[in-house]
Order: C-alpha cells, then sequence, then structure tokens
C-alpha cells in the first residue's frame, strides 16, 4: 500500500506520456481505438504497478481492440522496451490491432471478446493449484460483458472459488454502434456480480491511486473473486473526444496529433 | 476384456498424473461420477461446469502458467460450440491444451444429431499447429495420450461413446501407417480412420483376406502428409472409411496428397439422423456399414 501512494504522481506521469502515445497511433496509418484505448489507459497503467509488485500476477487486456492503449501502458510501464508508435500496425512488426502473444509480454490472444476474462482467470486457477500468490487480471469492456463467455468465467471463478482472480469493467459506456446504454443496458453490474458471488468495488477508473489501492488489497482468505467496475470516460484526456461515441475508432493526420496532445490533461 | 476409448483416457492420465504433477483434468460436468482421476488426485480435478468455451481458455490460462491441462467434454460442444477457443488457444496461443472428445461420429447414437459430430476432422484440420489423434482400442488411446503428456503440443483426440474395441496387433500409434495387413502392391488397400472405420475395414478383410489394410492415428495435416507418403509408395488403389462427412474428410486430404493414386471415400454422407437406435442402426442409415465398404471395394478394384 505504502508502495502504491508513493509511486501514484510517477503512475499518473505514466499515463499522461501513454495517452500522447496512443494520440501518435491514432495519427498513424492505420488509426486505432482511440476511444477504448484513451478510457482504459489508467486501468492498465494501475493494473501493470500491481502485477510489477510480485512474480505471479498476469494482465489480460480481454477488450483487445483498445490495443493502442496497452503497448503505450506497456511500453510507459517498463514492459515494452521499444516506443510502440512506430510500428503500430504496420508490417513486419508485432503491433496488430488486436494483441498478439508474439509481442514479449503479451500472454494471451485477445480482441474476440470475452476470451481474456477466462484466461484470466485459468491464470488464477494455475496460481490457486500451486498455491502460489499471484491474480489474474482482467480488463473487460462493459459492452464485453454481453458475450456469454464472460459470465461462463465468471460463474466458474466464483464456483472455484478463485479469490485471486480480479476483474476489471472499464465501464465507459460505449460500444462500437453506440451507447451500451442504447443497444443492450446492463444496469445493477456491482449487484450482478454480487449475485454470481463476487467481491465488488466501484471506483472512478481515471483515479489511479484509488484503482492502485483496490488492487494492492491482498486476495488472500476472501474466498471470492474480485470485480472492480471503473467508471471511466471514452476518449478521456482529449477534451475533443472525450465522452464522445465517434472516438471508437480514429484516424487523425499529425497536425492534428499535436494540437491534442497539447491539450491532455 | 479391454477399455473403452473414453476409459482409456481416464485410466492412462490417472496413471501418468502420480508421476507429473503439472497434469490437469478439466470436465465440464459429462464426465460422469467416480472418475478416477478425481478420485486420486481431487486437487488437480476441476468439473468447471456446462462451460464448454471457457473451460478451453481457461485450460489456456493453466498451460501459458506452465500446467499440462485435458479438458475432456462431447465432441459436438468442444468442437462447434467451442470452436472459437480451440481456434485462439490451441491453435494461435499454441498452448499445450489436450482436448479429448468423445461422442465424435454418431457414436450418441438416438441421442440425436445435437449429440454427434461429423464434421470435427473439417474444423480441426483447418487449424494449423493442433496435433490431432482418432486412436482405435484401449492401447492406442493409452499410447496417444502418453505422446500427448509428453509433446507438450496441443492435441485434439477424437473418440467414441462407450463401446470397446480390440486394440490391434500392434499399437504403435507413432507409426505413419499401422499396417495390419502390408497386402500385394496390386491389390485394394483399406484405409482406417477412428474406431469405426478401423472396426469396418477388419470386418470387410475377414471377408476378403487380399485386402490391404493400412491403419491412420493421427490426423492432422502434417502426419497425413507422412502417412500419404508411405500409403502411395505401397499401393495405387485406395478405400477410405471414416465416420465423418465427405466434405473436410480424410479421404478427401489424401486425395489432395495423392493426386495419382485412386481413392474411393466411405463416409456418413451429407443426411441428418433424425431417428433413434444404437449406434450401428444409425450408421447404416447413413449408409456407413460393411456393404458399403465392400462395395466401394468393388468400386476400387474396376479401376
Amino acid at each position: 500500500m505504502t508502495k502504491t501512494i508513493d509511486s501514484s504522481t510517477q503512475l499518473v506521469r505514466r499515463a499522461r506520456l501513454a495517452r500522447a502515445l496512443v494520440v501518435d497511433m491514432a495519427a498513424g496509418p492505420r488509426g486505432c481505438h482511440l476511444g477504448g484505448s484513451l478510457s482504459v489507459l489508467d486501468i492498465l497503467i494501475a493494473a501493470f504497478h500491481r502485477a510489477d509488485s510480485d512474480e505471479g500476477s498476469v494482465v489480460v487486456l480481454s477488450k483487445g481492440h483498445a490495443a493502442a492503449g496497452l503497448y503505450a501502458a506497456m511500453y510507459v510501464s517498463g514492459i515494452l522496451h521499444e516506443d510502440p508508435v512506430a510500428h503500430y500496425g504496420r508490417a513486419g512488426h508485432p503491433y496488430t490491432g488486436h494483441p498478439s502473444p508474439a509481442l514479449p509480454g503479451v500472454a494471451f490472444p485477445t480482441g474476440s471478446l470475452g476470451h481474456g476474462v477466462a484466461y484470466a482467470a485459468g491464470w488464477a486457477l494455475a496460481r490457486k493449484v500451486a498455491g502460489s500468490d499471484g491474480l489474474g487480471i482482467a480488463i473487460a469492456g462493459d459492452g464485453e460483458l454481453q458475450e456469454g463467455l464472460v459470465w461462463e468465467a465468471c460463474q466458474i471463478a466464483a464456483a472455484k472459488r478463485l479469490e485471486n482472480f480480479v476483474l476489471v469493467v472499464d465501464r465507459n459506456g460505449g460500444q462500437n454502434d453506440g451507447l451500451v446504454d442504447d443497444i443492450s443496458p446492463m444496469p445493477g453490474l456491482a449487484a450482478r456480480f454480487s449475485a454470481f458471488g463476487f467481491d465488488t468495488a466501484e471506483v472512478d477508473g481515471h483515479d489511479i491511486p484509488a484503482i492502485s489501492a483496490i488492487l494492492g488489497h491482498s486476495r488472500v482468505g476472501k474466498g471470492r473473486p474480485l470485480a472492480v467496475i471503473a467508471n471511466t470516460v471514452k476518449g478521456k484526456g482529449i477534451p475533443p473526444v472525450e465522452g464522445k461515441a465517434a472516438s471508437h475508432y480514429v484516424s487523425i493526420d499529425c497536425a492534428r496529433a499535436a494540437t491534442w496532445k497539447r491539450m491532455i490533461r | 476384456m479391454s477399455l473403452s476409448g473414453r476409459d482409456a483416457y481416464r485410466a492412462e492420465l490417472t496413471a501418468l498424473a502420480e508421476h507429473d504433477e503439472r497434469i490437469i483434468c478439466l470436465e465440464a460436468d459429462l464426465g460422469g461420477k467416480g472418475h478416477p482421476f478425481q478420485s486420486h488426485h481431487p486437487d488437480r480435478f476441476f468439473n468447471l461446469g456446462i462451460a464448454e468455451a471457457a473451460m478451453i481458455d481457461m485450460a489456456g490460462g493453466l498451460a501459458v502458467a506452465g500446467y499440462k491441462p485435458f479438458v475432456s467434454t462431447f465432441a459436438p460442444f468442444a468442437v462447434l460450440r467451442a470452436a472459437e477457443s480451440l481456434k485462439l488457444t490451441l491453435g494461435y496461443l499454441g498452448a499445450g491444451v489436450t482436448i479429448v472428445a468423445p461422442y465424435a461420429g454418431v457414436s450418441g447414437a438416438w441421442f440425436g444429431t445435437t449429440h454427434h459430430c461429423l464434421e470435427d476432422f473439417a474444423v480441426v484440420r483447418s487449424i494449423p499447429g493442433v496435433v490431432i489423434a482418432a486412436p482405435h482400442g484401449e492401447q492406442e488411446m493409452r499410447a496417444v495420450v502418453r505422446a500427448a503428456v509428453t509433446s507438450g503440443r496441443p492435441h485434439y483426440i477424437r473418440t467414441g461413446r462407450n463401446a470397446d474395441y480390440t486394440s490391434l496387433p500392434s499399437a504403435d500409434a507413432q507409426q505413419s501407417v499401422n499396417w495390419e495387413h502390408a497386402g500385394h502392391p496390386d491389390s485394394v488397400c483399406l484405409v482406417s480412420v477412428g474406431e469405426e472405420g478401423t472396426r469396418l475395414c477388419l470386418g470387410a478383410r475377414e471377408q476378403e483376406s487380399d485386402l490391404a489394410h493400412g491403419h491412420l492415428c493421427y490426423l492432422d495435416h502434417e502426419h497425413l502428409a507422412d502417412a500419404a507418403a508411405d500409403l502411395s509408395r505401397a499401393h495405387r488403389r485406395f478405400v477410405v472409411v471414416e465416420e465423418h462427412r465427405p466434405e473436410g474428410g480424410i479421404a478427401e486430404a489424401l486425395g489432395l496428397l495423392m493426386p495419382h493414386c485412386e481413392i474411393v471415400g466411405v463416409n456418413v454422407g451429407r443426411q441428418w439422423s433424425s431417428e433413434g437406435g444404437d449406434h450401428a442402426e444409425v450408421m447404416a442409415r447413413l449408409g456407413f456399414d460393411l456393404p458399403a465398404v465392400l462395395a466401394a471395394v468393388r468400386t476400387a478394384q474396376d479401376w
């Protein structure tokens, strides 16, 4: 916990750097899933920081379309050693639009929604069987929760009392075709997870110290997996796109990228 | 008395796990009560409930963490319901997960089409990197399970329901072709695939002892290419017998691998089974029986 508080300023600084990288990737030849990458960034930064505190934790970005956010967060967290901007979406490099295990530091393929939740649960089961510490941390989108596979995995995690399984929901309210509330709303989300047998927590998904504090609490002896509902803003940090559904996939030119990077907050 | 493929898998895996603590056994509520792995290694046996796709993905998580997960559920659910997990976890990720799939073919018989799987070779053979085996008899199943534990590669192992089959005299599953009878180079060669395909070929050999017979255990492209080389060196005319659809089956694949050979396939055709009956009755209704094999032999002999 002390480590989390002491390093919070550093983590916030990492997030600012990562946001600039994501904007640069949006200005690359392919564009990127900008809104979801920016909404999940602070969660990723906090999760990687948590995973760095032991040998046995894994972070799985199940909402794999936020790959640009993942690569940026991995780079500023020291997991990747090359700047992803120059390679994102380009031939000859493993920085695909959805994460590939060909990229060092990425353990599982994600992008087809739901799978990352089950992969992280499997990892948690492995640590439990081994009698070892370590969390399986999955980060899913709120739209992703419409996938049945998510709830299959949650059912198993609760049934097998995987207290070391943590599902963080990046609740940015958006999905590909619009708003979650318009397409397939999911009210009472915390109650749903609670009914499944999860401990639950709700947090500002852009408050890195608060997320770190939740992830930093020991899960030993809890007997239930943990769902963290992180309320986020699509496009967070770039005022022109914040909260806009149109930020889901964005391709911009370099001049606009420069303008947006000056606006990062 | 020999064990069924399903029971042989369970017995062998349970025995292997005595000496390999990394083996994990997962079921999706179709393992039945009294699973030997559960009683011998309760800390490494998990019935994850009716959740096939999640089971395969979680096995991927276990494999990445250093374990050797074996998952089992009926073939239609493993291959079709959980197809994307199979593709991503066993194929793309290349995780060392083994799927053991009973109820393949129409061995589910009177349970109906939801419990049949005549499409598994077509689906799994199209996923690169997955080792595919359809062992016949207890000894071959045991050998395949041992090889899967040792190799660390993703495996799909097809078997039937509860029937037992007498192992072939040589059950060396690692041979590209297990020659039950090499025969004369000019004779028609039966190529048997899976439990019922092998049973039918043995039945045909009882009626026509001059027929050659090569049994194939491993059926992914890598192994099948080796088998095709061995088969085409020895014979020119083949009857391939498999409890599968014609499309995506082994006869079709061998046809591409052996373009200079004559091949006729015996399979279950393109119908859906919507009647009861036991396994043999359902197969016969779909045109997969000994008369069909013998008729195919006549066709091949006339070439």
